[in-house]
């Protein structure tokens, strides 16, 4: 269904440039010609909550309540909103927010490395534990440009990081790297370097101006340069973002109401799900809340009720106040990890890595919520029901964001690379 | 036996279509090599084919084989037809059904490394509907690639084309697999191997390749063209070349495996003047302006003095010139002042600061990912010997010597760091070692050969396990620091294990004894000592080799290049290894480092990326290149004495600003390319010009950014602005991009704005003593840009400093200075 699209694209290329006289650019055809559905589904912006380390799908959203006691843990399942769907007791808030996500049970695929499977899950290519591909904000952010004022990609609080920063844009560059916006939940927070501690004003911000023309004369001197280049183009964008209202106010999540930052939560993750929101509002394209620690191989039950009431709160208000704004219309959600974990507890009370199956929460830009796809067997420990791979989330994020996953890039040493080489649109999110 | 698996599959589904009635003869055929038509089997196969087939292909053979084609005596054979056909028309690239994931339920090996894989899923796979022996013409394979039916890929070649002939024609044969007699491709040859072309004008080339047997076949349809350059030259799928724009770019001819390369050279149009290349310091300006003078391109002129002292400082010691250093060396009227700098840099103590940082990328000195069993302290250790040599000006054969064969205790040999962190917890041949070692030591990329044949190079799958084969006897014996060393033994693993077994023994024995045990048990210990100690002898008196997992086969310790290296028994491989790596004819391993060197000071590689030496990678200018390596070499791999070569150079001397006529060149060093200064340098600069120095935490307040051992020292400074992780061999770990957030931190940052005014910084101290305005932008502009200002700069500055705030405007002033181009890029 999707490939209409693309086929349409290519195939009529040269009568549509026909049209363009008529005033009837290739843009304006291609929207008046999608179909509804297709359309339905075109986000204009991604937010990714990244749950790193892998929560345990046991405990959260994949009970097992019949399973043996090492399986099922410690958790009851309790009712949610969603006719026949039980949650883990730990989400009272997500239970009664069910019916705005589709749930999808069948997450898989097998590799149980912290860091490749990060980069294999961010990214849609499997590939070493380095990155050697460019992850979905970052290839987003490649396709977007700079439209505004604000940076195209933009994490919260940063990076997924284990040993190593993850998640980055591999061959693309550092120019499409995620912009790293801090923890929205520190007092008085601020974007590192967007504004000055002791901010100074209008009249001495121009002298500085003319005075860096003044001074930098070299860079005039040579041409062809495309370092200088870009240094002196980020220069520039770089004062604009700090004298522009828009950027800092795109950050200010103290003008949220009291009430509002309270409802998501005075946490880490709560604040940076708000910050999101307040993102995607003003345009920026993927942004990704970056939650880490959910790597519980020991004490998983300290560690779950540490984590989750900080999860089950921020989510849901994510959710509930996106919906009520009117934002998933074209905004879509995803909540995911590298992985699941081990059905068997293990003997320091943990449960382990695990690949073949995991939890995923999609909502937004025509998913039709309130449901339940996919589904492991009785342990949780393989999928039985519509497995989805890597490759097909990062697919049907970036179709979502009218980008063709299979578009060819070119590497720096001139190597052609489709930015996905396999997977396919999650049709069941659809319904 | 394979191939009998494959007949019967191919009978059996011959048989289903119903055309082909069972018959040992053609069974048989099938089984053997030969594959004459003359044959008696053959004249049942031929009974098969039409007779318009066989007049058709006999017509491709003599249009496509100018000379005696390896295909031409026999018919259609799938290693050397078949595949060349489906690679030419890019069946199995990367993107279409060469991807590991295949295409739509099709998968071939990527360009055809793996033939017999190919085979299988072409004859066997789907139920074999991809062949139709009945009616060859409308097998799947070939309606899908002609577009006869709808192709995700669209028409790879037309109805009737030779390329089509060339696969009915070999399903028609009875699509037959590979056999081990028939001829294989040596190497090819393309001609013309150099041109020169104007602009605009077209030259064909033409390939022929040569085969293991003496056969000579024109391949030029077969092969496969790629530009180095697309915008300066255009090579049609024909193998055309079209000159586009004015440089020099090499074409990349594959067949088969084989791989060659052209070189088109497309001058400017320019008027050359000699007095452009006529000043010259030494054979490396020879070289370049040879080169130059070939594409007509004229060199910047040289750089003034103080451009020259900061470039030197800032690329032979990571540190800016004070502004006394500067005032001095400008005031120096001697005429060789330049290369008493150079001379007098390379015995600086930051010189060994620096280039310990350097050596410390490319080995890749970090703590491990997981389970690190060295810790901060055996990096530390690792940094504090790549100083020792460095101070001791070891060679790099030396230093490379010392480390590839490190062995025993990380905390009494630090070089066995490289193995904890390349091997890590696999078993070596496992490991990144052997990715690492080609990478580092040689400037050769082989990653890709662990799964598939190199793409742009002749590397095999079986090349790199041969290549890993050398590290097979590399043993970590890991433990946690706080228990013991970790050390590394050498053997395999399981010798490891058996030593464990005997270290437990012992003690056993130990205890039996002191408590006067039964002596049967005794005596079963002893003997079990000696029956390991047997073990371990066999086990290192074995023959050394490495399963090459995608074929299963046994594979011996190769190099590269294919030689053949003796390894003694019981030899630790390695030694052999380093022998071939350090032998002076080893270009890869002279190469690697002259090209490091090259472009740590030039800006830009002779050959790049910088580590991806290859044939189909030449350096931009061969003459030079064999020049420095020869140079290298007969230096006994000497880096200062490479160093001072290069900064003596004219050529290294140029200026930065571009001429109207030269400013398109990034290649041929017709001017300086300026470039952004590295993480560590670039922070240092900040902290020298301002006067207050960056806090790491963990070392005393004054250490230096290039001086930081551990690449995991936290500093957001460093982060944002790239230095290496050094988690792979990789040069492109630093990375020299040009990001937003840097920018905004160099304007904003709280540590730019604390350091530009702090009040035990230069510019507080600056105002307190010199009331004089003018004198003070003087020591502003030496401390940043390393030059006093020129008389229209500061006439400019006066003029916008004319009211306002004393310190203020100063301050402004300095910031604008930190937040220069000039300032921030060495150039």
């Amino acid at each position: 269904m999707f490939d209409l699209h693309f086929r349409h694209n290519r195939r009529n290329f040269l009568r549509v440039g026909g049209l363009t006289s008529l005033g009837l650019g290739l843009p304006g055809l291609l929207q008046s010609q999608a179909d509804a559905d297709t359309k339905s589904r075109r986000a204009k912006s991604v937010i990714l909550v990244y749950l790193g380390g892998g929560l345990s799908h046991h405990d959260s959203f994949d009970t097992k309540p019949d399973a043996i006691a090492e399986i099922r843990g410690k958790y009851q399942p309790i009712k949610s909103n969603v006719s026949g769907l039980m949650v883990s007791e730990l989400l009272p808030m997500m239970s009664r927010a069910m019916d705005k996500v589709c749930l999808h049970r069948g997450g898989s695929h097998n590799n149980d490395h912290h860091e490749t499977a990060t980069n294999w899950v961010m990214s849609g290519r499997f590939g070493s534990a380095f990155g050697d591909w460019p992850a979905m904000g970052a290839v987003a952010a490649h396709e977007s440009g700079f439209p505004g004022t604000l940076p195209p990609y933009v994490a919260v609080p940063r990076n997924p990081s284990f040993t190593w920063e993850l998640g980055k844009s591999a061959f693309l560059g550092g120019r499409y790297e995620s912009f790293k916006a801090g923890d929205p939940n520190q007092k008085g927070f601020r974007v590192r370097d967007m504004s000055q501690s002791e901010p100074i004003n209008e009249v001495r911000s121009r002298r500085r101006q003319s005075l860096l023309q003044a001074v930098d004369g070299l860079a005039r001197r040579i041409e062809g340069n495309d370092q200088l280049t870009a240094y002196g183009q980020f220069q520039r964008r770089a004062t604009e973002m700090v004298l522009s209202g828009e950027a800092r106010d795109a950050f200010a999540i103290d003008k949220e109401r009291d009430k509002l930052r309270d409802r998501y939560g005075r946490t880490t993750f709560g604040q940076s799900c708000l910050l999101a929101r307040r993102l995607v509002e003003r345009g920026v394209t993927f942004v990704t809340v970056n939650s880490g620690g959910w790597d519980h191989h020991s004490k998983i039950w300290d560690g779950l009720e540490r984590m989750l009431p900080d999860f089950d709160q921020g989510f849901s208000a994510l959710v509930e106040d996106m919906h009520q704004r009117g934002l998933l219309d074209d905004t879509l959600v995803v909540a995911m990890g590298e992985f699941g974990r081990t059905p068997k507890i293990n003997k320091d009370a943990g449960r382990d890595h695990w690949a073949p199956a995991a939890s995923l929460l999609f909502t937004g830009a025509g998913v039709k919520p309130g449901r339940v796809i996919g589904a492991t067997d009785k342990d949780g420990s393989q999928v039985t029901d519509s497995p989805i791979r890597p490759a097909d989330v990062a697919y049907t994020v970036l179709r979502s964001l009218g980008i063709n996953p299979r578009k060819q890039l070119r590497t720096p040493d001139g190597r052609p690379v489709e930015i996905l080489d396999e997977g396919e649109v999650i049709e069941a999110l659809y319904g | 036996m394979m191939i009998s698996d494959n007949a019967t599959s191919l009978f059996v589904l011959a048989c289903s279509c119903g055309v082909v009635s069972p018959n040992l003869d053609y069974k048989d055929h099938a089984i053997t090599t030969n594959r004459s038509p003359t044959s008696a089997s053959g004249q049942h196969l031929m009974n098969l084919r039409s007779q318009f087939c066989h007049v058709v292909w006999f017509v491709a053979i003599v249009l496509v084989s100018a000379t005696n084609g390896a295909a031409a005596e026999s018919l259609p054979s799938f290693n050397n037809d078949v595949i060349p056909v489906l690679t030419r028309f890019g069946c199995n690239t990367g993107t279409c059904h060469g991807k590991l994931a295949g295409q739509n339920g099709f998968r071939l090996s990527l360009r055809g490394y793996a033939p017999d894989l190919d085979f299988e899923t072409i004859s066997r796979e789907a139920r074999g509907r991809r062949i139709n022996l009945a009616s060859p013409e409308n097998s799947l394979l070939i309606r899908k690639a002609t577009g006869r039916v709808p192709h995700g890929g669209g028409q790879r070649f037309e109805a009737g084309s030779v390329a089509e002939r060339v696969l009915v024609d070999w399903i028609a044969a009875g699509a037959h697999g590979a056999t081990n007699d028939e001829p294989r491709p040596r190497r090819i040859e393309v001609e013309p191997t150099a041109a020169t072309l104007p602009i605009g004008a077209s030259q064909p080339l033409r390939v022929t390749a040569v085969y293991d047997n003496g056969q000579r076949r024109d391949v030029t349809w077969l092969t496969q063209f790629a530009s180095s350059d697309s915008g300066m030259l255009d090579v049609s799928d024909i193998g055309r070349v079209k000159a586009l724009r004015n440089g020099e770019a090499v074409v990349r001819a594959t067949f088969h495996g084989q791989v060659e390369i052209a070189t088109v050279t497309i001058p400017y149009d320019a008027t050359t003047d000699s007095q452009w290349y006529a000043a010259r310091n030494n054979a490396i300006d020879d070289h370049v302006f040879a080169k130059l003078a070939s594409l007509r391109i004229e060199p910047s002129h040289l750089c003034d003095d103080a451009t020259f002292m900061r470039r030197a400082h800032l690329d032979a010691i990571g540190t800016l010139p004070t502004p006394v250093e500067v005032q001095t060396f400008l005031a120096d009227g001697r005429a060789d002042k330049r290369s008493r700098v150079v001379d007098e840099l390379l015995k600086r103590p930051e010189f060994i600061d620096f280039w310990a940082l350097q050596l410390g990328d490319l080995l890749q000195n970090r703590k491990e990912r997981d389970h690190d069993v060295r810790g901060s302290k055996g990096v530390r250790s690792m940094h504090q010997w790549l100083r020792q040599q460095l101070a001791a000006g070891r060679s790099w054969r030396d230093i490379a010597r010392a480390v590839l064969l490190a062995e025993g205790p990380c905390d009494q040999n630090p070089a066995v760091g490289y193995y904890i962190v390349t091997v890590g917890e696999k078993s070596a041949e496992q490991s990144e070692v052997a990715d690492s070692v080609a990478q580092a030591f040689l400037g050769t990329r082989i990653g890709c050969a662990r799964c598939h044949n190199h793409p742009l190079e002749k590397y095999t799958q079986d090349d790199f396990y041969h290549f890993a084969g050398f590290f097979s006897r590399v043993a970590l014996d890991r433990k946690k620091p706080e228990e013991a060393a970790t050390q590394l033994v050498v053997g395999t693993r399981h010798v490891l294990n058996l030593r464990r077994q005997i270290v437990q023994q012992q003690q056993k024995l130990v205890e039996l004894k002191a408590v006067g045990g039964d002596s049967k048990l005794i005596d079963e210990a002893t003997k079990r000592v000696a029956d390991l100690e047997k073990q371990i002898d066999a086990a290192r008196n074995s023959t050394v080799e490495i399963r090459q997992p995608r074929t299963g086969q046994n594979l011996q310790p190769r190099p590269l290049d294919r030689a053949t290296l003796e390894i003694a028994t019981g030899e630790d491989p390695r030694i052999p290894l380093v022998r071939w790596m350090t032998d002076p004819s080893n270009e890869y391993f002279s190469g690697a480092m002259v090209n490091r060197l090259w472009r740590h000071f030039l800006g830009v590689g002779l050959v790049e990326p910088v580590d991806d030496l290859r044939a189909t990678n030449p350096p931009s200018n061969r003459e030079l290149w064999k020049m420095l390596n020869r140079e290298f070499v007969t230096s006994d791999y000497d880096l200062r004495h490479m160093m001072r070569l290069i900064m003596n150079s004219r050529i290294y001397q140029l200026s930065s600003e571009t001429r109207p006529a030269n400013s398109r060149d990034n290649r041929f060093y017709s001017h300086f390319y300026a470039r952004r200064l590295p993480a560590e340098v670039l922070l240092d600069a900040i902290c020298a010009a301002t006067g207050e120095p960056e806090e790491f935490a963990g070392y005393p307040l004054g250490v230096r950014a290039i001086q930081i051992p551990d690449p995991t020292t936290d500093s957001y400074f460093l982060t944002l602005f790239g230095r290496s992780e050094r988690t792979t061999a990789c040069a492109c770990e630093r990375s020299g991009d040009v990001t937003l957030p840097q920018l905004l931190h160099l304007q904003n940052g709280d540590g730019m704005v604390q350091k530009l005014k702090s009040p035990t910084g230069r510019l507080t101290k600056l105002l307190a003593k010199q009331p004089d305005n003018g004198r003070v932008i003087e020591q502003l502009y030496l401390s940043t840009l390393s030059r006093p200002p020129t008389d229209e700069e500061r006439d400019v500055i006066t003029g916008l400093l004319q009211d306002g705030d004393r310190d203020e405007s100063l301050q402004d002033v300095f910031w604008a200075l930190l937040n220069s181009k000039e300032f921030a890029f060495q150039h």
